[in-house]
């Protein structure tokens, strides 16, 4: 089951469909990439292709992520839904109206519950220094959670859980990975950097999961759906950050697979992963993502990635049916 | 709404995925089951050089003098496959064309035979209409029917979201 469905490609070519495959060429030449269990492509390079590859991708259902030079994500090519329901948009719609407050706060206390997991990790080990912080994320996040509070005093309560989380890096990470201050586009050190395209990856996974779903993309609850972006997978994404993107980072970091003088860009500060370095976090955060566990609720084995599904599965339950909506623990693992 | 043939043999095959589907969430199913059943469709196709037809909202796999032929991979589910026959011979002889349904079986499972015949008669078109409206009263709840967990959840494509 733990099939990997995704292709990475790192060079500067053409991707084209030939016959019933996918060929990438450049001048190294042609290679050929399996239609067949194929659902998602990351272009990490300057790629072209024409309509009739899209439209050859977009019948065999394949996700394209578009990333430029430096790492940013570009933007996504998706078929085209297959799988709408009107229904549920006016559902969806209505919930956010009404409901908003309620699922905002369950993705908060994932978050802060999905940290504690991660750094307990560390206080295990004889980190310490991390006492006060896992006290209040268990204790105090809860508190505050329970009282009636605006959006605005949620998204205040996430940031300080995060802040929070960033000062803890100090007590466990090699000194040149500490994060004096998370710093976004561009990252200007480079453990802002790796959070940064680590964050995209799991956006982009997460993109292409609600795409198997019937939830509509835009109609978000954390964040606003103001934001003009697939803001609903920035929600969805929130509880496996810790434990996709961070657990993959502190491994890299820590085993020193991931070291700034050899695998970040000299020339931009280190602020950015050079091509070996992407292509370590890749391959490091595709294992962590499709690493399987016997799910207790379903009894089955399944991965990360698919659970980002089934948070998606848990909310049009919440918004069809009422019931509990609680994103994905990681402690215990449903 | 239209009642087709997945509707009905949905009905007796769980009423969950009826109302979920029939609601407009369908969920995916990458199984090789499904596949294959495609396939099949598309092999049965060709050598009765796309004599499939679609009238209102279903669609016969093929339609020969005597009989109206459903083609189906494995007698996993006879009881759904019949209805769906007889509401597909219902619908016909409303247009005023009378056949008896023929289901070939290109697996079989349980059964000893693999082609059935079927005919609609007073009885089971009663049945039919009764069965009908028992569908139309469960697709327009605001709620889906509860799952209760079966042996044959696990195989389902609606598993993990009836179980999450």
């Amino acid at each position: 089951m733990a099939k990997n469905h995704t292709r990475y490609i790192f060079s500067m070519g053409e991707l084209k469909r030939k016959d019933n495959s996918i060929a990438f060429r450049n001048e190294k030449g042609n290679f050929y990439i399996p239609i067949q269990d194929t659902r998602e492509l990351y272009c990490m390079n300057e790629v072209s292709f024409n309509t009739k590859f899209l439209d050859f991708i977009s019948r065999a259902g394949i996700t394209l992520h578009l990333f430029n030079y430096h790492g940013n994500y570009s933007g996504s090519f998706y078929p085209k839904e297959q799988l709408v329901s009107g229904d549920l948009t006016i559902k969806q719609s209505m919930c956010f109206i009404e409901q908003r407050l309620v699922i905002a706060k369950a993705i908060v206390e994932a978050i802060a519950a999905n940290i504690y997991e991660t750094l307990y990790h560390y206080f295990r080990h004889g980190k310490k220094e991390l006492k006060q912080t896992l006290d209040w994320l268990k204790n105090d996040v809860k508190k505050f959670l329970c009282k009636d509070l605006t959006i605005e005093q949620i998204l205040f309560i996430e940031g300080q859980i995060w802040s929070r989380f960033y000062d803890s890096f100090k007590y466990f990470l090699p000194k040149d990975f500490v994060m004096n201050k998370r710093v976004k586009r561009p990252p200007d050190n480079p453990i802002n950097a790796l959070v940064s395209f680590g964050n995209t990856l799991l956006y982009t996974k997460t993109i292409s999961s609600i795409y198997e779903t019937h939830l509509n993309q835009t109609i978000s609850f954390l964040h606003s759906p103001r934001e003009g972006r697939f803001s609903l997978s920035l929600d969805i994404s929130e509880a496996f950050k810790p434990i996709v993107v961070f657990k993959t980072i502190f491994d890299l970091v820590g085993k020193k697979r991931l070291q700034v003088t050899k695998h970040f860009d000299k020339s931009l500060n280190y602020a950015l992963l050079n091509e070996e370095g992407k292509k370590i976090f890749i391959d490091a955060f595709e294992t962590r993502i499709n690493e399987t566990f016997m799910h207790k609720k379903l009894k089955r084995k399944t991965s990360f990635k698919n659970c980002i599904k089934l948070d998606g599965y848990k909310l049009i339950k919440y918004i069809v049916e009422g019931k509990d909506f609680k994103p994905f623990l990681l402690k215990e693992k449903v | 709404m239209k009642i087709n043939g997945t509707l009905i043999s949905y009905f007796f095959i769980c009423k969950t995925k009826l109302w979920l589907h029939a609601n407009r969430i369908n969920l995916e199913d990458n199984s090789e089951d499904v596949r294959i059943g495609k396939i099949l469709h598309e092999i049965n196709e060709e050598k009765s050089k796309k004599s499939e037809i679609s009238i209102d909202n279903i669609k016969i796999d093929k339609l020969t003098r005597d009989y109206l032929v459903e083609i189906k991979k494995s007698d996993s589910d006879p009881e759904a496959v019949k209805w769906q026959v007889l509401l597909y011979l219902y619908k016909l002889k409303q247009k005023g064309v009378e056949r008896k349904g023929k289901i070939e079986f290109i697996e079989k499972n349980r059964q000893d035979k693999k082609v059935h015949y079927i005919e609609l008669d007073e009885v089971n078109e009663k049945e039919l209409l009764d069965i009908l409206k028992r569908i139309e009263t469960i697709i327009n709840q605001d709620t889906p029917p509860q799952a209760k967990f079966e042996n044959k959840c696990k195989k389902c494509a609606y598993y993990e979201y009836c179980f999450i």
